[in-house]
């Protein structure tokens, strides 16, 4: 979503052009490519992504470089356990089972038998434990990790320095290395580990380009009978037009950028192959108003100003319909089967209801001026600012959606929108007004409720913070979070997952909006067995722990 | 010899200041690369892991005074770092691997651009008012005052996607091995065309309307009515009497735009995915690649200044009331 100044302006030049284009041709739109529908070429056939943010890539098939390449923590390593947003379900991987401690303080994985790494070594607990060890001392995090134990070859403990129940996830997803390869490199952090050795089901890197590159089948998979492309193809492309342009023109199979009226642009060019599917499991996005600022320190403005923000026009202008309104447990789609009916059922705030929002703003003493404005309790005029980074164009009219919302109860916002560098560094210092930003998304709901209400993420204004913008904590949330963490069956987490929910409804630390789509869309002429909202086995994303799955479901359309 | 002299050491302070805007203007954005980073990936990554990430990367924090120190060290020993968006590869490998396709499409462009436009500004000074003449001109200008990037779409959409007549992205075809065969440099070939294509019509008309106008000027000397009285033909007095002493400003002109070329192609890169330097240093500045811009801007910088050099050096051969100055 983050492209500069001036490509925004070329996409809007480029689609005004395609679109007279199109007029001239009176919308004679072919396809042409139709020689794909040959079983034996399919058969033989790369599956084709473009990358849209990656305009070159390096022969580098390290994880821990931090632009790590396509499809090397989806084809190459795998991870325990995937978990499926878009059913809410965990899919065991290179774990077979797993057994949490009831005290929340380990978490003991059985591995699966039979997995060879794709030079026939096999895989053992000891991978597992090196990889964590490896983790740690490159790229940090994991804090609440004390030791990992393998048992044997098929049997590793994870145990935690504090009951730490959501580890279970985090620990699970992260794809593990070969211990016998990575233990003899000199710098882990600076190869480039140029022929990657995986258990993925495909890991052999073939014709690399800088431009482009072919991962082919791993020879020693754990299940062959699922590896049924014959490869994948990955596309360098210099931005979302690039890109968008591939994928209009039938070059690439499945594509995750953003493609402005999907309908008409991508899917009436070919209606019997093309789809899209976007479900709502991506990151809530909020309106965040920075709370160690007056008005926003009371709980009842931020109720008033949310109740005066049309999250249908939101919706609907702002994200082309692609999105889903927010309700008042703040959780996204990611979290489906962790809502608590309740709460979501009688939500007040985050519907529209302009004149309950005036009723509550008058009440809190926050008066209507004669010319209809409203002005603060030290007599100012009700004024702030929206941030958003000038080069996202869709939260840039959600934005100004907003603004316009706010009229109606005498409130004015102005949309500021510099560059995406200047906006996060005054999230950071905490020194902006208000913003749209995206959360944390997590397979259970710990961490985004810690970021948005715990106290442990709240840093003081000029101090750089790295979530928790708004600067809101709440000792309540706390202890619930705290109780949340040592919890040991799922059960009791739904449970304190439900107070969280009640006690955000309370206290409102952000303005939720509406639940993110997961972008994607393919064409089925050369591969069939995508995830379908009917058959939502995975999402359509293809850089997410996920991928995996639709890379062992896909077969070529014979 | 004395003012090549004095140009060079005209040059020397020339990329001492352009080397320290280099150094200061990326550090005076807003944020560090890895917040940037973080931003982008809008809370896929971690926030225990950042602080783990700027060790790795090296992101400095010490006094901009020792960093400066240490940065023009590097710059006079040749040491340029390490790519932050393209982490680990070395600047110079970046820059190396894909100024060869810069050069190429800018060259190409160039080179092609410079010679029509030439031609063609001498034959409409030669035949002022004639179709050339007045039909030329003012279409070029039109098309010429057009965004680069404009017309690259445009030309993209046309000829790519409806017509399909040339390949829409990339330098070459995918999984084709580069090698010395006609295939290969056909299908370069090939996927040049477009590209190259935008930039020449865009830059044509200025190179036809600086020489058209110093031909008119050449055009009214003594000597090019004398050569005439002489009886010579009309091609050689056009040519050599009258085209060759307007040249002057085209070889500056020229010299110049041969040093753009390094930075000048960038958004015609971007619109067709051409693996150059021009969108490395997009994607440099949206990464806020401090090491990589450095490294970009330098090898712009030190192109330019080296241009002007060779002009400057070229003049000195070419006319002589430079070197009695």
């Amino acid at each position: 979503m983050t492209q500069p100044r001036f490509l925004r302006s070329a996409r809007i030049a480029a689609a005004g052009l395609a679109v007279g284009a199109m007029l001239l041709t009176g919308c004679a739109a072919t396809v042409n490519k139709s020689a794909g529908t040959d079983a034996g070429a399919n058969a033989n056939a790369f599956l084709t992504i473009p990358r849209e943010d990656m305009s070159t890539f390096d022969r580098n098939f390290n994880p821990f470089a931090p632009t790590v390449n396509p499809m090397v923590q989806q084809a190459i390593y795998e991870p325990l356990m995937v978990f499926n947003p878009a059913k809410g379900n965990t899919v065991p991987w290179l774990g077979a089972s797993w057994d949490a401690a009831k005290d929340g303080k380990s978490v003991a994985f059985t591995l699966r038998d039979g997995v060879k790494w794709s030079d026939g070594q096999p895989f053992v607990a000891d991978d597992v434990a090196y990889t964590f060890q490896l983790q740690k001392k490159l790229k940090g995090g994991f804090e609440y990790l004390d030791s990992v134990t393998p048992a044997g070859t098929d049997k590793v403990t994870f145990t935690f320095n504090k009951p730490w129940s959501p580890a279970l996830y985090e620990i699970g997803q992260l794809p593990i290395l070969p211990k016998h390869i990575w233990s003899s490199i000199a710098d882990p952090a600076k190869d480039t580990n140029a022929n990657p050795v995986g258990t993925g089901p495909y890991t052999q890197v073939d014709s690399f380009q800088s431009q482009s590159f072919v991962l082919k089948k791993n020879p020693n998979y754990w299940q062959p009978d699922k590896q049924k492309i014959a490869g994948i193809k990955m596309l360098a492309m210099s931005g979302n037009d690039a890109a968008n342009l591939a994928s209009v023109n039938g070059d690439v199979d499945w594509s995750t950028q953003f493609i402005p009226n999907i309908e008409k642009t991508f899917i009436a060019k070919d209606k019997d192959h093309r789809h899209f599917w976007f479900p709502p499991t991506g990151a809530m996005i909020n309106w965040q108003l920075n709370t160690s600022k007056a008005p926003f320190n009371d709980a009842t403005v931020r109720k008033a100003l949310s109740m005066a923000v049309d999250r249908d026009q939101v919706t609907k202008i702002g994200m082309s319909g692609y999105a889903t309104p927010a309700d008042c447990t703040g959780l996204s789609g990611n979290y489906a089967s962790w809502k608590n009916a309740d709460v979501a059922n009688n939500c007040t705030w985050t519907k529209l209801n302009v004149d309950e929002a005036n009723k509550m703003l008058d009440a809190a003493g926050y008066p209507k001026g004669t010319d209809g404005k409203r002005t603060l309790k030290d007599g100012k005029p009700f004024e702030f600012k929206i941030s958003v980074g000038a080069s996202s164009s869709d939260w840039l009219s959600v934005a100004n959606v907003i603004s316009q919302n706010l009229q109606a109860i005498g409130v004015t916002a102005k949309v500021d929108s510099p560059d995406w560098a200047s906006v996060v560094s005054g999230y950071e210092q905490g020194t902006f007004d208000t913003g749209i930003v995206w959360s944390a998304n997590d397979p259970s709901p710990f961490k985004y409720f810690s970021s948005t209400m715990g106290t442990s993420t709240v840093k003081p204004v000029g101090a750089k913070a790295t979530e928790n913008y708004h600067r809101f904590g709440d000792p309540k949330a706390d202890d619930l979070l705290q109780q949340f963490a040592a919890a040991g069956d799922e059960a009791a987490q739904k449970g304190i997952a439900n107070q969280l929910q009640a006690e955000y409804n309370a206290v409102a630390p952000t303005v939720p909006l509406f639940s993110g789509p997961e972008w994607g869309d393919y064409t089925d002429v050369h591969f069939t067995g995508w995830p379908t909202q009917d058959n939502p086995y995975a999402t359509l994303s293809d850089r997410s722990p996920t991928t995996v799955l639709v890379l062992t479901t896909l077969e070529p359309r014979k | 010899m004395r003012f090549i002299l004095r140009r060079l050491g005209f040059y020397l302070i020339a990329f001492w200041a352009s080397i320290t805007l280099n150094f200061l203007l990326p550090r005076f954005m807003p944020g560090d690369p890895v917040s940037r980073m973080f931003a982008r990936t809008q809370g896929k990554m971690q926030p225990e892991q950042i602080e783990a990430l700027r060790k790795m990367l090296g992101v400095d924090t010490r006094p901009l005074w020792e960093q400066y120190v240490d940065y023009m060290h590097n710059i006079l020993t040749g040491q340029m770092g390490v790519s932050i968006s393209r982490f680990p590869t070395p600047v110079t490998e970046v820059i190396a691997s894909q100024i060869g396709w810069t050069l190429l499409l800018g060259g190409t462009a160039l080179v092609f651009a410079a010679i029509i436009g030439n031609l063609l500004g001498i034959l409409a000074a030669w035949r002022r008012g004639g179709a050339i003449d007045s039909a030329l001109p003012p279409l070029l200008i039109f098309i010429g005052s057009f965004p680069y990037f404009w017309l690259a779409m445009g030309a993209l959409y046309l000829f790519g996607v409806v017509l399909g007549w040339f390949p829409i992205r990339h330098a070459f075809t995918d999984g084709l091995e580069p090698a010395f065969t006609w295939e290969f440099i056909g299908d370069v070939g090939a996927h040049l065309v477009l590209p190259a294509l935008t930039i020449v019509l865009v830059s044509i008309g200025g190179w036809m309307l600086g020489m058209r106008n110093t031909m008119i000027a050449t055009n009214a000397e003594d000597y090019i009515t004398m050569a005439e009285a002489k009886g010579l033909r009309p091609g050689r007095v056009m040519l050599r009497y009258a085209a060759r002493n307007a040249m002057l400003p085209s070889v500056t002109s020229f010299g110049m735009s041969l040093g753009f070329v390094v930075g000048g192609a960038m958004l015609t890169e971007v619109v067709f995915a051409y693996p150059g330097v021009g969108y490395q240093l997009l994607n440099a500045v949206q990464g806020l690649d401090y090491p990589l811009m450095q490294g970009l801007f330098l090898t712009i910088t030190a192109a330019v200044l080296l241009a002007n050099f060779l002009v400057d050096i070229l003049y000195v051969r070419l006319d002589p009331r430079v070197r009695s100055n």
